[in-house]
């Protein structure tokens, strides 16, 4: 079946591929900002840098509901998204989200000695609740069938993956102290980022007409530029090799984490992107 | 208790599209929105060419995924199959309409409900008594006109294709019209890899 | 239909439902109208009860909502306070009373009857109401300035009047089990009754296996629709036709008996294209079982001679037939393949097709209702594409030869005359004619003036004795008045649901010119348009949901008539067509004579007792009431209550409604009209008689090559119009639910090509190109598809709006139009059809010319609308 030769097409009415642009930049920097302000959150968690933590509930808690309640087409009754845990993973991620800040706000509090810790309770919930976070979404995005290049289980991986690595790369460059220890952990997560992406791409490539014309968007057409020169380059190329030669320098070391962020933001912003709808059927031989 | 299902005859289909304004007629919707399209495929070499007109809306699947991943409950599936969607209750997430591998929604625009049909910021009358049954910025998409089924109608898309090329009834009935050309015919349902169950047929 | 109070779907809101007639194309499919109790039309569904639509609509139909609740209506009569007048000049407009403005265009009316009649030309082109129509009939002005059945209609309406007695045709969808469609859209995307039409078409393919065989130029929805696409070279329709009629006669595929019995192909015909009378007028034909000539009704004859040659009343003579079968002995289909590029070996496998088909062989007849009736389930249909080039008259002939020669003229199953409006029920549109042929009829649309000269009209009519008006050779008498012994100019139009300066054939800018030259112009009509923008005076009209009528439009199938009546109140200071037209031939004082018109044009003098009296301007609604009565004595609450007196066709007067007479398979007028015009003409010393195109007047089709071949070389392929039902018939595309489904159809948002074609000039998608004919040029962007026979560029109708002041209407580079010739050498000395098809070339532009780039162009919406992702705004 040659429904691989269809075009993309926009709004007419020919039969083709058509992209997704439900979920768009918005919404990829609302993904963006809840990942990083987990991801940092947690990393600064295990270190116990207030600030750290500090900054991944801010950038969480308004950052990402900025840029979230802009995409909904009825803010007003957005907090209606988490009355269906039951089956949304928007719900369960909402409900992440109100014990990540409740939790986190409530830890962090506890970290400047305001309150008790009840026994390290109140850190192993927000911890919880911000792996909920970092990964959530994730699965938001491969819970259905639809837009093949999402549903794999590789998106909350990458989703996981991401976060850790930003907020790690973001420790890194804003605390030098930190650079000795986390400069391996930081090599070993880009090498993960590196895998998923790469079967990301590969299972995309061998899976449903659909992951074929997005993983061709990605990687020869429309997206190939940003993919390769962003996602790839400065993502993970530029910060591995910052960090393997000059990781203690902390502009190298702030250098490699902008480089880190501009290509998960990129990533973010190219899956939503190159998302595709197949075309229903197809009867060219 | 009904399952409703439609099927489509593309050997009828002409890609008229009256059905589609006989559904914006019916269902007063905005600029931009469609909640049916009759897509065309061109296939072949001169002179060895080919068109296949092929009508799409809502599959109203059995399994639908845009009712499994609605947070607010907006979306919810009627006892006789038809998959709707509350109006008050909807977000405009959009999850739905990621979640739909026939790319079936439609969002509502507050900008459409603002510009008109015409874009120039006159609504007309006709617009004016259709809007209220939305919520600008919701998502949704065709209900199988629930309202004309329930008092006994087809749909509008139904009942104005020049062709009859769309045929709606109960799939449970096996001698309702669509059931008895889905097993004269061969119908087959779009996609349905993707597992949703879709109620409605093609057949040629 | 059961209304809901909370229902949130338009059709069952509470409200009720009125009965009327649509009005989006020129036919008369009826619907069902809701209004709501707040008084909102919502939704507009085909009436169900209806046998012709069956409750459906195309989405023409379905769009009517947006035209009634456009805001660019004209709300109020207005008055021009900008002397200047283009395209894109404001006209200043100034609201004014209606007292006012009917006083303006009745004294310049007036002042035109004192003076010189011949100075008003009129524009009225509302074709469901032929009572406006006829109005300068009123004043014996036959001027005429409007588009509306001149590229579709030209010769085709002549022909059907010669052969079916009737104004159209169409094939027989209840039984036909070969319907070969060339150049039209039957039963798919146009024509006849596109909603009707195509359900019958449909039931028959798919329940009756019906084959469908498409010749054309483009692969259109007929062709992919259709068992097989036939590729045509444009314009050559005829010579295809032709060399059919080739493949039939000479290996014997051809219903002998019918011809023989039901035609006049055994009349004999003379060298000079007369038949051979006797003395008393009586005509011979040749009894081959006696070898000897008999006339023609002669009860011994044994067996009527289809061919041979013979000297009778000592003249050489030929049967009909073998004139014919002369003709065709250069048309091979090897020979006509030079002028078609359709291999010989396709035209004689679909003439065996469609002669098996047939059922000749076997005779096969058909009982109906007690009838019995030759079956012949095999015809050629065939319409605007086919029909509207410079040989119309004998192109149109041509096709109906095929369908003689299957015998399925009017039969079961075959190819079926269809009337436009028999205005009584028992209306029989059968005369008989002389010696057993039926009165030939091929003033379809009404009288046409007589011969004179100098000539009375403008565009020449006074020389078309069989046609239908040419309406392009205005301009060609406007920019050449001397050589045509004019001895008027008209200077004021008046223009009613009209829209020349969109449609008429010709550049543009002469047409501006000729406009230039008018001292008033009065346009009635609903919305800005590309003519109103002309306008001295507006009288807005009731729109489809705000009036009466009573029509029937060439229904295939059914008859009867239609009513419409006002769901609402009129929304704004708008009067009916109706009253507008009563009050201004009152003010001028033609009014007894317009209604005297009327009571013939609308057949009231058929019930003496429905005749419009002298003195009384009669409403839309009064008139409606007549003609309803006047079909089948109910009065207006019975069709207010039914909507509408459809019924299946009679079948005596669908069916052979001439058993019995002979039909012309030979067209002897065509001598007759010629000689007699060319008489007139030396008597009168006409100066341009001797470029008159005499040689167009046949009496049997031939394969001359229409001028549109010969022109010179650099024009490389033939430019071709067309429109599917989105478009046809009608003007839609100020509609937003219209533009929302064509500007998304592939077919309808480029110049195509076929990719070969395409390649070998030098093109790409979206190359930017200007289109140059002869005679003018557009501008455009180039689309490519495999659908495309390599010598053609197509052109879709979707691209020809102006700016005007209706801010929804997209412009696109230039109307095709403006391609085409308007001269006497590309017009058919017989019937006035103008060419339809033009010779172009194209140069590939670098950028858009700087008219077309500022936006709002098709082309803008069209690149929103095909931008991958999100590239409109809602």
């Amino acid at each position: 079946m040659a429904v691989k030769d269809l075009p993309i097409v926009g709004d007419s009415f020919k039969l083709g591929y058509r992209l997704q642009r439900y979920w768009d930049t918005p919404m990829a920097s609302a993904f963006f900002f809840g990942e990083l302000g987990a991801g940092l959150f947690f990393v600064s968690l295990l270190l116990e840098s207030a600030q750290g933590m500090m900054a991944g509930l801010l950038i969480t808690g308004l950052l990402k509901t900025y840029f979230h309640l802009s995409h909904m087409g009825v803010p007003t009754k957005s907090w209606r998204a988490i009355l269906r845990p039951d089956r949304s993973w928007i719900s369960r991620g909402l409900i992440g989200i109100v014990c990540f800040i409740g939790f986190g706000g409530l830890h962090l509090l506890n970290v400047m000695g305001y309150i008790p810790g009840f026994g390290g309770l109140l850190k192993l919930l927000a911890g919880a609740a911000a792996l909920v976070v970092m990964t959530y979404q994730g699965f938001a995005m491969s819970h259905s069938t639809a837009i093949s290049l999402w549903n794999s289980g590789l998106i909350p991986v990458s989703s996981l993956t991401y976060s850790a690595t930003a907020g790690v790369m973001v420790l890194l460059a804003s605390v030098p102290e930190s650079a000795q220890f986390l400069i391996p952990v930081a090599l070993i997560l880009h090498l993960v980022v590196a895998a998923v992406l790469l079967s990301l791409l590969h299972a995309a490539r061998h899976g449903s007409p659909g992951a074929r014309k997005s993983a061709e968007l990605l990687t020869r057409t429309l997206y190939a530029k940003w993919f390769f020169v962003l996602v790839c380059g400065a993502g993970v190329l530029l910060p591995v090799l910052l960090l393997w030669f000059a990781g203690n320098v902390p502009l190298m070391a702030m250098i490699a984490a902008t480089g880190t962020l501009a290509g998960y933001y990129t990533f973010r912003l190219l899956i939503f992107k190159a998302g595709v709808f197949e075309p229903i059927m197809s009867f060219r031989p | 208790m009904a399952r409703y299902g439609m099927v489509f005859d593309l050997k009828r289909c002409i890609g008229c599209n009256a059905c589609v304004i006989g559904c914006k007629q019916e269902n007063s919707l905005p600029d931009g929105v469609f909640f049916t399209r009759t897509l065309s495929e061109e296939y072949g070499v001169y002179p060895a060419v080919n068109r296949v007109y092929i009508p799409t809306l809502c599959n109203h699947c059995e399994d639908a995924p845009c009712e499994k991943v609605c947070p607010s409950g907006a979306t919810y599936t009627r006892p006789d199959g038809i998959v709707m969607v509350d109006p008050d209750k909807c977000i405009g997430c959009g999850s739905c309409a990621v979640a739909c591998p026939y790319d079936q929604r439609s969002e509502m625009k507050a900008e459409a409900f603002k510009d008109g049909l015409f874009g120039t910021g006159e609504i007309t009358p006709f617009e004016k008594q259709g809007y209220p049954r939305y919520t600008p910025g919701m998502v949704t998409k065709c209900d199988f006109c629930s309202g004309r089924v329930d008092a006994g109608l087809d749909p509008a898309c139904v009942v104005t294709c020049p062709t009859d090329a769309r045929i709606f009834g109960d799939l449970d009935d096996p001698n309702s019209k669509p059931s008895k050309l889905i097993r004269e015919r061969g119908g087959r349902p779009p996609l349905p890899e993707k597992n949703t169950r879709p109620k409605v047929y093609y057949i040629d | 239909m059961a209304a809901t109070p909370d229902a949130v779907h338009n059709s069952i809101k509470p409200g009720r439902w009125v009965r009327s007639t649509c009005k989006m194309c020129l036919h008369s499919c009826t619907n069902i109208i809701h209004v709501t109790d707040d008084g909102v039309i919502n939704k507009v569904e085909g009436d169900p009860t209806n046998p012709s639509n069956r409750g459906k609509l195309c989405p023409k139909g379905n769009s009517a909502i947006m035209r009634h609740y456009d805001p660019n209506r004209f709300t109020q009569p207005l008055k021009r306070t900008n002397p200047e007048k283009g395209p894109n000049i404001d006209p200043k407009w100034v609201p004014i009373s209606w007292d006012e403005a009917l006083t303006l265009v009745a004294d310049k009316l007036k002042d035109c009857l004192q003076t010189d009649p011949r100075r008003i030309i009129p524009s009225l082109e509302d074709f469901q109401k032929m009572n406006i129509w006829v109005w300068p009939l009123a004043f014996g002005n036959f001027n005429f300035f409007q588009s509306g059945g001149t590229m579709c209609g030209g010769a085709y309406h002549p022909i059907n009047g010669y052969v079916h007695s009737a104004f159209a045709a169409a094939n027989d969808a209840k039984y036909c089990n070969y319907w070969l469609n060339d150049g039209t859209g039957d039963g798919f995307s146009s024509h006849l009754h596109a909603a009707a039409q195509s359900a019958w078409v449909a039931d028959a393919r798919v329940k009756r296996g019906m084959r469908c065989v498409t010749v054309e130029p483009r692969f259109s929805i007929s062709a992919a629709k259709s068992e097989e696409w036939v590729p045509i070279r444009p314009a050559t329709d005829r010579q295809f036709a032709l060399s059919m009629c080739h493949v039939m006669v000479n290996e014997g595929l051809c219903d002998y008996k019918s011809l023989c019995k039901d035609t006049n192909a055994p009349y004999l015909v003379g060298d000079d294209g007369y038949f051979i009378r006797n003395a008393e007028g009586k005509i011979y034909v040749w009894d081959s079982a006696d070898n000897r000539a008999k006339l023609w009704d002669d009860p011994t004859i044994g067996e009527f001679a289809l061919e041979g040659a013979w000297t009778v009343e000592g003249k050489a003579c030929k049967p009909a037939f073998q004139r014919f079968k002369d003709i065709l002995a250069d048309c091979s289909p090897e020979a006509m393949e030079k002028v078609t590029t359709i291999p010989p070996a396709t035209v004689r496998r679909i003439a065996k097709e469609m002669y098996d088909a047939a059922g000749i062989a076997a005779d096969t007849t058909i009982e109906i209702d007690g009838r019995v009736m030759p079956l012949r389930p095999a015809a050629y249909n065939y319409y605007r594409g086919a029909q509207g080039h410079k040989l119309g008259f004998q192109t149109n002939h041509a096709f109906k030869m095929v369908n003689f020669l299957l015998g399925c003229i009017d039969a079961p199953g075959g190819h079926i005359g269809v009337t436009l409006d028999d205005q009584w029920v028992d209306h029989s549109h059968i005369e008989p004619g002389e010696n057993g042929m039926i009165k030939p009829n091929p003033h379809q649309l009404g009288p046409v003036p007589p011969f004179a000269y100098p000539p009375q009209t403008f565009h020449l009519m006074d020389y078309f004795p069989v046609g239908v008006h040419p309406p392009h050779l205005n301009l060609e008498v406007f920019l050449n008045p001397e050589k045509y012994g004019l001895e008027f100019r008209p200077d004021t139009m008046i223009v009613c649901h009209s829209n020349p300066i969109w449609a008429m054939q010709g550049p543009r800018e002469k047409w501006f010119e000729f406009m230039r030259s008018m001292k008033f112009i009065a346009v009635s009509d609903l919305i800005p348009t590309e003519t109103t923008q002309w306008a001295d005076v507006i009288l807005p009209s009731n729109d489809v949901f705000e009036t009466w009528n009573m029509t029937m439009i060439e229904p295939p199938h059914t008859e009867g008539m239609c009513m419409r009546q006002p769901a609402v109140e009129p929304l704004y200071d708008t009067k009916s067509e109706e009253e507008i037209f009563s009050e201004l031939a009152e003010r001028i004082g033609v009014l007894d004579s317009y209604n005297e018109v009327l009571n013939f044009a609308l057949g009231f003098v058929q019930k003496p007792e429905l005749k419009l009296e002298p003195g009384i301007k009669y409403t839309d609604k009064e008139i409606a009431r007549r003609k309803g009565l006047l079909w089948n004595d109910k009065d207006l609450d019975w069709y207010v209550e039914h909507g509408h007196a459809v019924t299946e066709r009679r079948l005596d007067k669908w069916y052979r409604p001439w058993e019995g007479m002979r039909l012309h398979f030979y067209i002897e007028d065509m001598v007759k009209v010629r000689d007699d015009l060319r008489a007139k003409m030396d008597a009168a010393n006409v100066p341009f008689r001797d470029e008159w195109a005499w040689e167009d007047y046949q009496p049997l089709p031939t394969a001359r090559l229409d001028p549109v071949h010969n022109e010179p070389a650099e024009y490389d392929l033939y430019g071709i119009f067309f429109k599917d039902i989105q478009l046809n018939f009608g003007e839609s595309l100020s509609n937003p639910w219209i533009q929302d489904i064509v500007y998304r159809d592939p077919v309808h948002i480029a110049l195509m090509l076929n990719p070969a074609t395409a390649e070998k000039q030098g093109l790409k998608a979206l190359d930017i190109v200007k289109v140059e004919s002869p005679y003018g040029k557009i501008f455009g962007r180039i689309g490519i598809s495999e659908g495309w026979h390599p010598d053609t560029l197509g052109v879709s109708n979707s691209l020809s709006r102006a700016k005007t002041q209706s801010k929804g209407i997209k412009h696109a580079g230039g109307h095709f139009n403006d391609l085409l010739p308007y001269d006497l050498k590309n017009t058919d000395g017989v019937t006035g059809q103008p060419e339809t098809v033009c010779k172009v070339k194209i140069t590939k532009l670098q950028e858009w010319p700087d008219h077309l780039k500022k936006g709002g162009s098709v082309y803008d919406l069209v690149d929103e609308i095909a931008k991958p992702g999100k590239g409109r705004k809602h």
